[in-house]
């Protein structure tokens, strides 16, 4: 479980996140929506560690972020896996190579118990073996997606981060990414938390939402209760979309 | 932004690049594909430059020496001291600094710019020790060699072309090459391609690290790199000199 408490974050002056308290629970796929520009980003890589934050506390289960040093942190990053948005897979390796590395960097497996892991990972995420030896660049967009998901699961982390995982992909491969993030995320009960600005995905996995509008805390719940909200600025965001209208509707 | 920016934060930058590796196995392996790929890589070219210019440098003295009453020797003379002392060493570290140093912002840049850097530090990986620690060993081992390799394919070059357009006789050159030989030459050069080393490849990384943007910015740093690491070497050319060999 992660937790937020009064997190304020400035850049230069400019308030981007003000006051911003949640949590996110195991097991479940967290959301945090909002308009391009609204913080999502900002409070992802906040939580991380990534950006020094002004004022708030950020508690990973029992540990308080803000107060630990660079060692503790190091530490704790190890019980994280990261999507970023374009995928970041290493490029100077292969498919079995990007996956391999946290393990090679971090534990004292053998070389056997590494393959194996590299596998099972690859394997959950829907690799078929013919991909293992490709470079990055020689596989289609939705599969460095999945690779990358490989890559952030391979050290069993307990909480996971997604930044927009799939955007610039179509529908229905978005669909196959945003599901397997969910089973990921029950089979080894993470705490997952997904940036996105896909209605789609609210729809599909959204258990828990949290929607920011410029750096605010506008709204919370699960996505059955999304469409009757009555938040003004949260229905602005969902049926700037037509056909949210139309199913609002028709409910 | 400000020079001293730059230079405040290049230092920031080498602080961590110096910090202690956490796998000394990986950061080993890291270090041989970055000798096979900046150094052995460059043999070739080094080879090609360093031949054409030994036998375009022959030509050149032996047509200044013209005048009978300079000693033959001086051709060989004159075209091994010029390798020894500047073209092997600080040429050479120029042309490197396209090569080697372009090669190293783009790839660090690129790296930067798709967010594997990011990665890399979410995993708590130290992204500047592990990317550019093993580059900056690479290239400072690899430039002593690629200057011995230089001065000597130099040499043959002179050899062949001398003869072969009839400006000098293969023994007058050899005896040449010979003649007044200061090993010092040697040593002072050694230690001039260790800096340059040093600056080909931690100046470059330095502009790759830092870029922000996307393509089109990292294209611009491999320029900037390439430029400011000209600069560097010309200006540590003048100082060494200036220290070590007047
Ligand atoms: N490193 C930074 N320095 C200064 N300002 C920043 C920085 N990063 C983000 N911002 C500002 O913070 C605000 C929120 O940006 P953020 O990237 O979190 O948006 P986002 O919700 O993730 O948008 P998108 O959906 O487009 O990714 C923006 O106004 C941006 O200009
Ligand atoms: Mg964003």
């Amino acid at each position: 479980m992660i937790t937020v408490k009064n997190l304020y974050k400035a850049f230069d002056g400019n308030p981007v996140l003000k006051n911003i308290s949640t949590t996110f629970e195991p097991g479940k796929t967290n959301l945090i929506i909002g308009r391009s520009g609204s913080g999502k980003t900002v409070l992802l890589k906040s939580i991380l560690g990534l950006f020094e934050i002004d004022k708030g506390e950020i508690w990973f289960d029992n540990r308080n972020l803000v107060l630990m040093g660079e060692k503790e942190r190091k530490i704790l990053r190890r019980e994280i896996g990261m999507v970023f948005q374009g995928g970041a897979l290493f490029d100077s390796v292969s498919v079995e190579g990007n996956v391999r590395f946290p393990l090679d960097m971090f534990t004292t497996m053998s070389n056997i118990e590494k393959q194996k892991r590299v596998e099972f990972c690859l394997d959950h995420v829907n690799i078929e073996k013919i991909a293992f030896k490709l470079s990055p660049s020689e596989i289609s967009g939705g599969m460095q997606k999945r690779v990358a998901i490989a890559r952030a699961i391979a050290l069993n982390p307990k909480y996971l981060f997604c930044d927009e995982p799939n955007s610039g992909l179509d529908p229905e491969t978005a669909t196959v990414i945003d599901q397997l993030i969910q089973a990921l995320t029950k089979e080894f009960q993470m705490t997952t938390i997904i940036n996105t600005h896909d209605m789609n995905s609210v729809i599909e996995i959204g258990e828990s939402v949290l929607f920011i509008s410029k750096g605010e805390k506008e709204w919370e719940g699960t996505k059955h209760e999304i469409l009757n909200s009555g938040c003004q600025k949260l229905d602005d965001f969902i049926f700037a979309n037509k056909l949210y209208t139309q199913m609002k509707k028709g409910q | 932004m400000g020079f001293f920016f730059h230079i405040g934060r290049y230092f920031l930058m080498l602080k961590r690049v110096f910090a202690r590796p956490e796998k000394h196995k990986i950061y080993i392996r890291q270090l041989f594909l970055e000798i096979d790929n900046l150094g052995v890589n460059s043999v070739w070219i080094v080879l090609i430059i360093s031949i054409f210019i030994g036998g375009i440098m022959t030509i050149q003295f032996a047509n200044a020496m013209e005048n009978p009453l300079y000693p033959n020797g001086l051709v060989g003379l004159g075209t091994r001291d010029t390798l020894l002392l500047e073209f092997s060493s600080t040429i050479l570290a120029l042309i490197m600094a396209g090569k080697v140093g372009s090669n190293i912002t783009s790839e660090i840049g690129t790296m930067r710019v798709t967010e594997q850097i990011d990665s890399l530090e979410i995993m708590g990986v130290n992204s500047a020790s592990y990317l550019i620690l093993p580059k900056i060993v690479a290239v400072v081992l690899i430039f002593p060699f690629l200057y011995i390799l230089s001065v000597f394919f130099g040499l043959l070059g002179g050899l062949i072309t001398g003869p072969l357009v009839n400006v000098i006789s293969a023994p007058d050159y050899i005896e040449g090459i010979q003649w007044l030989f200061h090993p010092y030459y040697v040593f002072f050069s050694i230690i001039k391609c260790l800096f340059f080393g040093f600056l080909v490849s931690s100046v470059p990384a330095y502009f790759g690290y830092y870029v922000q943007g996307g393509a089109l910015e990292v294209g611009k740093a491999s320029t900037k790199a390439v430029v400011n690491t000209n600069i560097l070497i010309l200006f540590f050319d003048l100082i060494l000199t200036r220290l070590l060999l007047t």
